[in-house]
């Protein structure tokens, strides 16, 4: 049984697995979450960039600075009962010539519940260990490289600015509000202290670490039964092999570098 | 509430509006309190108010006392805190529905005068204003009133300005409307404030927000000519 060995270094690695990132799909998904106080619809959609690889004997595969760039529709309610004062307008009277003194009774406000849609993006990084899978399915080697441990998200600047914008996007909704006007700082200021940055990244991350989590980059992919040769003639029909082994791990000599084994076989 | 409906119209009364009718000769007149919702009136027990002659002064020395009857809204239904409300002659009773959820409804009496779609003598409506803008407002029913009330912008920067505020919400700005004109046509008031719309002498009008009436500022439902002017 003959063995055909191939190998790429790190530099090699890198353009190997970024063009394979940049072969990803946009993923999406939506679902909904906790922002603070406030049960939050979401949908996203993101693609993966960047990162940097270090190979490291015998089977991780480092890839620093993952990066998924993200951008994603943020819905929500907000009961404006639950923030701002109970206000009643107080007892009314005027003095109507010939006629006397009218008044109107005291009448409360109720505050309606808002629903607020907001837009935003920006991307999430990560440094991300993968580790080596080889799998024979349907006729067919695959290598892939799997997430086996994933750092904490770092988040991308844009995201502290995002309060700021859920902000911009409530405030032109209160304005509607009759009799909003005097409360409308304290109901501003409320609700965004009530999500606050920490209740932020504790609905951003559950959603967008599954992303970085489940990545499966692929390597290798291959038909067992492999065609070497192409037919040339009537006479001379395609010369077949098979890859009877697959078998992948990083090696290190003067420099780390991930091996491709593959027994072959007549 | 947003600004899309925060609109005044007395032939469509919200909470944050009232109607008030003055009783000038004895008598039992019968109501009905309807929202544009409800149908099958002939089933229906209407309201009454006994007008019985005028016994001495009214409260603080007034010649007239005034009643208000709050509504309720309940099971898809209007409902006063009783069927039939004793008042002397030159009473005014003053009708509001405090609640926010209840549809737009109208006072409908037996009498021709007596009706808030179509305001004739000696009655009136409120709105409460709550949106800063400028809002124009006509007559429905094709007369040619109509005035303009400006609403300030308030804000408040702590509590004493908010204190001050609610003082100035107990204050309403008056209109007087009588022999075809509407004095002051046009008045400023600030976000929050009142105004009361006294209907003194008039063959039926509405104060109908312009925004409701469409482009000619006419006559829209119920069109029926008034000679206010």
């Amino acid at each position: 049984m003959a063995t055909i060995l191939a190998a790429i270094d790190e530099g090699g690695a890198n353009t190997l697995l970024g063009d394979a990132l940049a072969s990803i799909p946009t993923l999406s998904k939506s679902g909904s979450g906790s922002l603070g106080p406030f049960t939050a619809g979401y949908s996203v959609q993101g693609t993966f960039a960047g990162g940097t690889v270090d190979l490291i004997a015998p089977s991780t595969v480092r890839i620093e600075h993952l990066r998924f760039n993200w951008q994603m529709t943020l819905s929500f309610g907000i009961d404006l009962n639950d923030f701002l004062p109970h206000f009643c307008l107080p007892q009314v009277c005027v003095d109507i010539p010939c006629v006397g003194h009218v008044c109107t009774p005291k009448i409360c406000v109720s505050w309606p519940t808002i629903g607020v849609s907001v837009p935003f993006g920006d991307f999430v990084e990560a440094t991300a260990d993968f580790g080596i899978d080889v799998s024979l399915s349907g006729g067919q080697w695959k290598v892939q490289i799997l997430v086996q441990n994933l750092s904490q998200l770092q988040f991308g600047p844009a995201t502290a600015g995002i309060l700021v914008l859920i902000g911009a996007a409530i405030t032109p909704l209160l304005l509607a509000i009759p009799f909003i006007g005097p409360f409308l700082a304290v109901a501003v200021d409320l609700i965004l202290a009530a999500i606050g940055v920490a209740g932020l990244t504790g609905f951003l991350g559950p959603i967008l670490s599954p992303f970085l989590s489940g990545l499966k980059i692929p390597v290798y992919q291959q038909d067992k039964h492999f065609k070497f040769l192409p037919a040339s003639g009537p006479v001379d029909p395609d010369v077949f092999i098979e890859l009877d082994a697959v078998s992948a791990q990083i090696q290190h000599s003067d420099e780390d570098e991930l091996v491709l084994s593959v027994d072959i076989s007549p | 509430m947003n600004a899309s409906t925060d609109l005044f119209d007395s032939r469509a009364l919200r909470y944050i509006d009232c109607y008030g009718q003055r009783f000038m000769r004895e008598g039992t007149y019968r109501y009905h309190v309807l929202s544009r919702q409800e149908q099958g009136l002939e089933s229906r027990e209407p309201c009454t108010i006994k007008v019985g002659p005028r016994k001495g002064e009214g409260k603080n020395g007034s010649k007239m006392s005034q009643h208000t009857v709050q509504l309720r809204w309940k099971k898809g239904r209007f409902s006063s805190g009783s069927d039939e409300l004793e008042i002397e002659v030159g009473d005014i009773v003053l009708w509001n529905c405090p609640d926010p959820a209840a549809p737009p409804y109208e006072i409908v009496g037996d009498q021709e005068f007596f009706a808030s779609a179509r305001m004739v003598n000696e009655c009136g409506f409120t709105h409460a204003f709550g949106t800063p803008g400028s809002y124009a407002w006509a007559d429905a029913h094709g007369s040619k009133l109509g005035g303009v009330v400006h609403v300030k912008e308030v804000s408040c920067a702590s509590r004493d300005d908010l204190a001050q505020w609610q003082q100035r919400l107990s204050k309403a700005a008056l209109v007087m409307i009588a022999d075809g004109k509407v004095q002051p046509p046009e008045i400023e008031i600030v976000a929050g404030q009142t105004v009361y719309f006294a209907i003194v002498t008039c063959k039926g009008m509405s104060i109908t927000d312009k925004r409701l009436l469409g482009k000619s500022g006419g006559a829209g439902r119920g069109g029926h000519a008034a000679n206010c002017a």
